[in-house]
């Protein structure tokens, strides 16, 4: 069984929102959900400081908090170590959204259109509105799952598809031929926050 | 399919077809399920963007179905017009929409043709070059202009990259390039053209260890991803340059002696009397000194010439004084070398804010770098063939031209890599878009080789543009309403029509007939140019009659349009010719050339309708669609590269009608032949050939040369002189410069530089956000959100300490005014990634038009500051200056 994971290279990663843009699209999220984020930070002072982009996601965790504090057993996690959330389990409680340490999970409780109100929806909002309440739930936790449905159709994530910089890379951990395992040990693989525990399992390469 | 219950999905399909969020033309997929567009990704298939877009293609299905699209013709109740002014705008069919636009068109027509006046946004380029230029040819009106478009991105940057490189633009042989000199420039880092496919160009040459150094005020995305940033004052980057090519020159004695000799005018002879080139008598070609005949020899004498690298030619002299007729000359490099010597380190320094020794050590660092005499093997037609290597590349675009010395600067910029030879060869600056490619081979269409002319200079032969970049045209008296036909170097200008007595210089220049008609092609010029205030009252506010077709009901529309057509966007249409020209829209580097094609994923929803077709009705209304087809026949030979053969070109008498549908099919067949029609192009959207490498590196198969010594700037200038002196003597209306029209680069300064008021502390200019560029971003509410991540987008970007030293902080509301008195509101957002003096503002923002609530009353209306006339036009190129000098103050 693969054990999946990504390496976001930071070098290469120029803070484009490519992939954040196309999780949402993907995923139909809606207002306020990224299950992909860029955050942007500035370090130093001028003229040395430095201005960098930090794409996330979650990390399907190998012990992830989130499921720790689930009671209903709502979170778990695939044979190829995806956690993931069945929203017919999940009361909607958050501590999951809480007990995460990257911030990677949502609840949405009310559904809102992307416009202000006043204009009856869109085609296109209804299908992402449709889209959303099926697969991913209202009142429910909700997070990235990889993309487990483009994977189903034989592509990537749309995240990684999506990035022209070629900077995020998905592929199995286990396999010590894949790429991703060439490029973490190969290049200062490291993860976020690692004295948390959870043993994320996407990789970032240091930005030079 | 994703939808957990599938049973409801009666289709899901993926369409290819062509981006249209921008000019960059990426080739895409599009995903309709159940008849709604749910899904955009890239189209490997296609060299433009292989199968890569970027966050605004992706957000595209909030464009398409955005609840406050046009759906209906509008038209204007309140006879008013102005800034704030409540247009009443009241619903209206297509009949009476077309009725009341023909009748207004046909008495112009019948007046005089020459009062409509084009105005488009850049964002729809393929449509301008082909629809719109047709049009304008056949109704006979010379009038148009792309507000915002050129005097903000790219009059001077075009000019001189054509003059230079046959090309829009530069970017570094990323695929070779070691130092990439970024100049402001955010190419390869999610703006410019190509945008997508030079990000990933860029990112494997960071991977790759390029060490790119980046001159920049602020700590954008280039300077961020750059090796070394190194801040510095706006609008100085010509001097910056100019310094560098001293160090090389005249510190260091570097320079590549072999393609000055054979690839640039550097060894012409120039007469010490006038500065002219020194002609041979019999044939009046300028003329070089052989060094092994000890003789002039004319530029393209065989003995003196050198096209591919390995054939070997004379020496020939880069300096000395020699006599040709008795008269004493010597070469333009030397003059040049001679020239630059004034830019020294310490003077640039007080310029540009950067510290002498900076200079001093890039300069440095190009020369260790550059590997001059250092070959590489391609493989070509003809077999293989060696090549220089230099693997430097200054490059530039917007940010280092917007200024008044717009011309210059970028020339200066590019005349670092003319110096050492890293032009259009292995691993140096590549033009962008370059008019160079054979074409499909069973064709031999779209065939774009440049050539020499008389004097060996480059020479294009597909341009954007009616004009070419060189030679430079004529100044005539005018026929224009922008007087555009008097200036040598320009596309269109804003310092005649903006200024307030345009009327009267409109009569002293003898232009017999008045703006009556303006055409609004999805430009919202209210805010894309300039103060609003002065668009609107001394130019919009002139026609009689404004219709538009657009997406949204902009500002420009709320204050000015009479009628306003829904517009299709672009998953609702067909393009015939997306990259404008043929090559314009592609990589550079070694892949294929492409064909992308445009065409509907839906159908039009409510009443909008398609600009092209919408034209094409209008046109045959009015009788000339005869002429029209004719128009677009000959645009076609023009820009995409060669003739049409009988059997494709559209009908020009009259006898048949054809579909839009049709023109994309006939000009298929036309370039590729009768198999590649329409219903082939179709499934791919993407019709691709093979691009041989002496495509790409053309430098040294190419017999022409390239100046580095302008001597036909001296005949212009004084040719506008003239002209300016005979029809306006007492410069009432024209008072320019001319000057700068000589042989040799210079920097000089913009307003900005010599605002003498203390209180006018602070250096003000806007960049390019990912999010928000080259295209109507700001009512997507993806877009918009997505904008939300990055807290120096909507903010008005100050450094830390200033904002201190001025009682400001993070979040204040403040006021930024220009000397001219006018002023922005915006909220301040504290940085170290900038250079203290200066205020960053992202794109032009600031919406306040009631009819795109996303987009209202977010971030600063930079625009709002940039004057338009005289003082803040470059007079070389009449560029526009879009920086300038103000002061900050809290609310
Ligand atoms: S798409 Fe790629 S380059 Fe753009 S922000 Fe995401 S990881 Fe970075
Ligand atoms: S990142 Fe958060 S949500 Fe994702 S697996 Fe880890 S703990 Fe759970
Ligand atoms: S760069 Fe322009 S053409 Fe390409 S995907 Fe983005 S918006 Fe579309």
């Amino acid at each position: 069984m693969a054990r999946y994971g990504m390496v976001i290279d930071l070098n290469r990663c120029y803070g484009c929102y490519a992939c954040a843009m196309a999780c949402k699209v993907a995923n139909r999220t809606p207002p306020g959900v990224f299950w992909a984020r860029v955050l942007r930070g500035e370090m130093g002072t001028f003229p040395n400081s430095v201005r960098q982009a930090l794409p996330v996601l979650c990390n399907q965790c190998e012990e992830p908090d989130c499921m720790k504090v689930c009671p209903t057993g709502a979170t778990y996690k695939t044979d190829d170590g995806i956690v993931r959330v069945d929203k017919d389990k999940c009361i909607g409680c958050a501590y999951c959204v809480m007990g995460c340490p990257y911030g990677a999970r949502y609840k949405v409780d009310d559904w809102n259109s992307y416009f202000p109100e006043g204009l009856p929806l869109s085609p296109y909002e209804e299908h992402t509105k449709e889209f959303w309440e099926q697969k991913s739930g209202l009142g429910v936790s909700t997070k990235c799952d990889f993309c487990i449905d483009r994977r189903a159709e034989g592509k990537e994530p749309a995240c990684v598809q999506a990035c022209s910089a070629k900077a995020r890379v998905f592929g199995d951990l286990d396999d010590p031929d894949s790429e991703i395992s060439y490029l973490i040990k190969t290049k200062r693989g490291f993860v976020l926050r690692p004295e948390v525990g959870t043993e994320p399992k996407v990789y970032y390469l240091p930005p030079r | 399919m994703a939808l957990t219950n599938t049973s409801k999905v009666k289709e899901d399909v993926w369409i290819s077809t062509c981006c249209g969020q921008c000019y960059c033309m990426c080739g895409i997929k599009v995903r309709r399920q159940d008849g709604v567009v749910t899904e955009v990704e890239g189209n490997p298939d296609a060299p433009t963007g292989r199968g890569k877009i970027c966050v605004k293609g992706l957000a595209s299905p909030q464009l398409l179905y955005d609840p406050y699209r046009v759906n209906y013709p509008l038209k204007r109740t309140n006879p008013q017009k102005g800034i704030g002014v409540d247009p009443k705008f009241v619903r209206i069919s297509w009949e009476e929409a077309m009725d009341t636009i023909v009748k207004k068109m046909k008495a112009c027509q019948e007046k005089d043709p020459r009062g409509v006046y084009f105005q488009a946004t850049t964002t729809q380029a393929s449509e301008i070059r082909y629809g719109v230029t047709g049009f304008m040819k056949a109704f006979g009106t010379p009038n148009y202009w792309v507000s915002g478009g050129g005097l903000h991105c790219g009059n001077g940057a075009h000019f001189m990259n054509g003059i230079m490189h046959v090309a829009w633009s530069i970017i570094p042989d990323f695929a070779h390039c070691n130092l990439p000199l970024n100049f402001g420039c955010s190419k390869g880092h999610g703006a410019g053209h190509v945008a997508v496919q030079n990000a990933t160009q860029a990112a494997d040459s960071r991977a790759r260890g390029s060490r790119t150094i980046t001159f920049d005020p602020m700590q954008s995305a280039q300077a961020s991803k750059a090796y070394e940033w190194v801040p510095i004052r706006v609008g100085t980057d010509g001097a910056m340059a100019l310094g560098l090519v001293n160090v090389l020159l005249n510190d260091l004695g570097v320079w590549d002696d072999e393609y000055l000799k054979y690839k640039t005018n550097g060894p012409y002879l120039i007469r010490p009397s006038d500065g002219r080139y020194m002609r041979d008598k019999e044939t009046n070609k300028p003329m070089v000194w052989d060094l092994v005949d000890n003789c002039p020899k004319v530029h393209n004498d065989p003995s003196v010439t050198r096209v591919q690298y390995e054939e070997e030619a004379h020496d020939v002299a880069l300096f000395g004084e020699y006599d040709v007729d008795g008269v004493k000359c010597r070469p333009g490099f030397e003059l040049l070398k001679e020239h630059v010597k004034k830019y020294t380190p310490e003077y640039v320094s007080e310029i540009t804010f950067v510290p002498a020794s900076t200079i001093r050590r890039i300069g440095k660092e190009i020369a260790d770098n550059v590997e001059i005499g250092a070959t590489v093997i391609i493989e070509t037609d003809e077999g293989p063939k060696k090549i220089p290597k230099r693997p430097i590349a200054a490059h530039f675009f917007r940010g280092s031209q917007g200024h008044v010395n717009s011309g210059w600067t970028c020339l200066s910029i590019d005349m670092i890599n003319h110096m050492v030879g890293a032009a259009d060869t292995w691993g140096g600056a590549l033009g962008l878009g370059a008019a160079v490619g054979a074409g499909y081979k069973p064709t031999g269409k779209p065939y774009q080789i440049p050539y020499p002319d008389e004097d060996g200079l480059l020479m294009c032969k597909a341009w954007v543009y009616d004009h070419i970049p060189y030679p430079l045209r004529k100044p005539k008296p005018p026929t224009r309403l922008d007087l555009h036909d008097m200036f040598p170097t320009s596309i269109y200008n804003a310092f005649t029509i903006m200024n307030p007595k345009w009327f009267e210089m409109l009569e002293q220049f003898k232009i017999p007939y008045r703006p009556d008609i303006m055409i609004n092609f999805g430009s919202n010029s209210v805010m894309t140019m300039g103060n609003a205030e002065i668009v609107t009252e001394n130019f919009l506010k002139k026609f009689n009659f404004i219709f538009s077709f657009q997406l949204y009901i902009t500002e420009f529309e709320e204050a000015v349009a009479d009628i306003i057509l829904p517009d299709t966007c672009f998953l609702e249409r067909y393009t015939p010719a997306v990259s404008f020209p043929s090559t314009f829209s592609h990589p550079t580097g070694e892949d294929d050339w492409g064909w992308t094609i445009r065409q509907p994923v839906i159908e039009p929803m409510y009443e909008r309708r398609d600009f092209n077709v919408v034209m094409m009705e209008i046109c045959k209304r009015l009788g000339i669609l005869h002429k029209y087809y004719k128009a677009l026949n000959d645009v076609t030979v023009i820009r995409y590269g060669g003739a049409m053969s009988d059997e494709y070109k559209l009908c020009e008498d009259g006898s048949q009608e054809h579909t839009w549908e049709e023109v994309v099919d006939r000009m298929l067949k036309d370039r590729f032949g009768p198999e590649h029609g329409l219903e082939h192009v179709r499934k791919k959207g993407v019709f691709t050939w093979p691009k041989r490498k002496e495509d790409v590196y053309w430098k040294w198969f190419n017999p022409s040369r390239v100046p580095v010594y302008f001597e036909y700037f001296i005949d212009s200038g004084e040719q506008i002189t003239e002209l300016c002196k005979q029809m306006d003597p007492e410069k009432k209306y024209i008072n320019l410069d001319w000057s700068v029209f000589k042989p040799l680069a210079d920097w000089y300064p913009c307003p900005t530089h010599t605002e003498k008021n203390p209180e006018f502390d602070m250096h003000a200019f806007y960049w390019r956000a990912v999010t928000q560029t080259n295209s109507m971003t700001q009512q997507n509410p993806y877009l918009d959100e997505m904008s939300q991540e990055d807290t120096i987008v909507f903010g008005i970007q100050m450094h830390s300490k200033t904002a201190a030293e001025k009682g400001i902080k993070e979040g204040d509301l403040v006021w930024v005014e220009n000397p001219e008195g006018k002023k922005i509101k915006g909220w301040v957002t504290l940085s170290e990634g900038i250079e203290p003096s200066h205020l960053a503002f992202a794109a032009i923002l600031g919406h306040w038009g009631e009819y795109m609530p996303v987009a209202k009353g977010k971030g600063a209306f930079f625009n709002d500051l940039v004057m338009m006339d005289e003082p803040h036009t470059d007079p070389l190129t009449l560029n526009q200056d879009i920086c300038c000098r103000v002061k900050i103050y809290k609310d």
